[in-house]
């Protein structure tokens, strides 16, 4: 514990240069505005600004994305309160109940608990990151082939099939980005796969490249083609801004609570923060002292639910940073930045890397505390941005989806693979196929391959091994049981 | 209840691209080394996932529709009906600019991006939009590649932004 305090404050001194101070500021203040554009999630926010940092050193490169996850997501709660349109699954809950109280004229204390409430749990969680992430290096350094194997599958079961609305959807979503995978050269025998000697599809598909067309031109186009014609409803800003004493004591029990439940949801590999934010929603309307309130704007069905996002979303990054494993679309694309400074994250990367790992864990405490400050006091310039038109916002958002796809090999191909994935976005959009699993599958399924292979190549092509491992075996069991007991249960309810 | 034609369409898609990525797996050499498994073995692992998942949905669709999917029609998702002039408008935004960026340059394919999908969304003033696409690809343009050192196609405005860009 003492060593792990030491490491942290090693971490502070390169996250408190003047140069990382400023890329992080930098990056929360992107993260919040492209956040905050109505349609743009986290996830689209992350890759739209990757190709910001090309050309800056890792940790500081880290360090700016550190400040844009967090900004982009509080951005993304503040449009989801006053303009009701949810940037991603884990803000349905906020707005439930955060868009009526902008509607009864609260709109301030509910963009204040949100982020007070997001700064609470992300601190919090933050601190627990700190803690549980040495602790799981201890155990990941014992992980063979075949247990890294297993955690991955596991991942892709959480993602797929467990959350979402249908689980045949879900798996089809991770097939179709397992398939994408495998196209490009084989990294153990430098064969080429599925590339059709089109030169540009030898290095693989890109994660940004698929993410962009995903979220950026397939929402662009379903936007176009179903409610670009629509009114939209902006609410207004009135009052003010601050939280009474009452808000407050009916805020900080729901923000620890939603702690609670949100940073193990993240943390073990059991697929994004959807699932916790309803749990606190859920939890808030059962134990509120108001129940006649909700379902008309009660502040802890905000706090709540917030809260457990932000806890859920950091705690997702012991699994990505200790073990390698994504559990978000966010993650994915933040495992892809990682990667294209040759940075393999896993339990090695606490030790070859130490300065880039602790100076990150580090600016996730500055990145929280610069979102406070920032945000509040900001929030007036974050509700023009929703003032700006519809047809402005997505030929913007457009320019510099396609920019980052684009710059990465400087190549029009890439804009044409865009338009196929975009094609690919609408369809899924419209007919409720999930895209977060095609967007891990793509990035994680080379990963799990990879293991698969070795863990072979160690038992001589037994397959066995992954039973003989107890813990290989128990994670693969747990994964086919979640699979299979939801189905069961289905088939017994009919009968 | 008749199955509904596009769930019918995606589940053989489905089916379809397992059985292509099948086809292109046999040409993929197999074991190798002490592993006993070659390149080929993810392949078809997806491919075999593929069609028993395409043959999933396409149960479903013929057993009464998908399970909980959105609903058909666009005004009970709080939508308006399929815009076609709108999705076209924003898909020939996206094909100017791949034909324009390598030719006449990032800025003006941005530019004719920006107009285009503005005008998908309903805009009727494509001088204004134009000129705010040309400004937003000016700027972008001058911050990648003067501040970012990335470069970018200067194209038909060499002449203009001189030295930058390629």
């Amino acid at each position: 514990m003492a060593e792990t305090f030491h490491l942290l404050l090693h971490g502070f001194s390169i996250a408190l240069t003047p140069f990382n101070i400023l890329w992080g500021f930098t990056g929360v203040v992107l993260g919040t505005f492209i956040g905050v554009l109505p349609g743009v999630g986290p996830a689209l926010t992350v890759a739209m600004l990757l190709p910001l940092t090309v050309k800056l050193d890792p940790t500081g490169a880290l360090i700016m994305f550190a400040g844009i996850y967090y900004g982009a997501m509080y951005g993304g709660s503040t449009t989801t309160i006053l303009l009701n349109t949810p940037g991603e699954s884990a803000s349905i809950a906020t707005a439930l109940e955060g868009n009526l109280m902008a509607k009864n004229g609260r709109a301030g204390p509910a963009l204040a608990t949100s982020a007070i409430g997001s700064f609470v749990a992300g601190t919090i969680a933050t601190v627990l990151v700190t803690m549980l992430a040495p602790l799981v290096i201890e155990v990941a350094l014992k992980f063979g082939p075949a247990e890294y194997f297993a955690l991955m599958v596991f991942a892709f079961t959480t993602v797929s099939a467990v959350i979402g609305s249908s689980t045949v959807r879900g798996l089809t979503s991770l097939f179709l980005g397992l398939f994408l995978g495998t196209i490009g050269i084989d990294s153990q025998t430098g064969q080429s796969r599925f590339a059709f000697g089109v030169p540009e599809l030898l290095d693989g598909i890109d994660v940004v490249v698929l993410a962009v067309g995903l979220f950026a031109v397939g929402e662009a186009l379903y936007v176009a083609a179903y409610s670009s014609r629509l009114e939209e409803k902006i609410e207004q800003l009135k009052g003010s801004l601050w939280m009474s004493k009452e808000d407050w004591k009916r805020s900080w029990p729901a923000w620890l609570r939603a702690t609670v439940i949100g940073f193990p949801f993240g943390s073990i590999p059991a697929g994004g923060a959807e699932i916790p934010t309803f749990l606190s929603y859920a939890t808030e309307r059962k134990l509120t002292k108001y129940p006649q309130e909700f379902g008309n704007g009660a502040i802890e069905g905000v706090a709540g639910p917030e809260a457990a996002n932000n806890a859920s979303v950091t705690g997702a990054l012991v699994p990505l940073l200790t073990l390698g494993i994504p559990t978000s679309a966010t993650a994915a694309i933040l495992l892809s930045a990682f990667q294209n400074y040759g940075i393999q994250p896993g339990p090695l990367l606490f030790q070859s890397q130490a300065d880039l790992v602790w100076g990150l864990i580090a600016s996730l405490y500055i990145g929280n505390v610069l979102l406070l400050i920032l945000n509040l006091p900001l929030v007036g310039i974050w509700v023009k941005v929703l003032t700006i038109p519809l047809p402005l916002l997505y030929a913007g958002i457009l320019v510099f989806a396609t920019l980052g796809a684009y710059s990465l090999h400087q190549s029009a191909v890439d804009l044409l693979t865009l338009y196929i994935f975009g094609l690919l976005g609408f369809v899924m959009r419209r007919w409720d196929i999930p895209v977060a699993p095609a967007i891990i599958g793509l990035i994680l399924g080379p990963l799990a391959e990879t293991q698969f292979r070795r863990a072979l190549a160690i038992s001589q092509g037994d397959l066995s091994v992954f039973i003989k491992q107890p813990i290989a075996a128990a994670v693969l069991a747990v994964s086919a049981l979640l699979l299979i007991i939801p189905l069961v249960f289905r088939l017994v309810r009919r009968v | 209840m008749k199955a509904k034609p596009a769930e019918l369409i995606i589940s053989f898609a489905v089916v379809a691209l397992g059985a292509a990525v099948a086809v292109g797996t046999t040409r993929l050499s197999g074991a190798g080394g002490y592993a006993r498994i070659g390149p080929n073995a993810a392949p078809a692992v997806v491919a075999g996932g593929l069609i028993l998942l395409g043959l999933w949905l396409l149960y479903e669709a013929l057993s009464g529709g998908w399970r909980n999917a959105l609903p058909d029609s666009p005004e009970a998702r709080g939508e308006h009906p399929f815009h076609a002039g709108a999705f076209v408008w924003v898909s020939v935004g996206l094909f100017a600019e791949m034909l324009l960026i390598d030719r006449a340059g990032f800025v003006l394919a941005q530019a004719a991006l920006f107009a285009c999908v503005a005008r998908g969304f309903g805009s009727t003033r494509p001088a204004r939009d134009s000129a705010i696409g040309l400004a937003l690809g000016l700027g972008v343009f001058l911050f990648f590649v003067k501040f970012l050192n990335v470069n970018l196609p200067a194209g038909w405005l060499k002449p203009i932004l001189g030295t930058a860009g390629i």
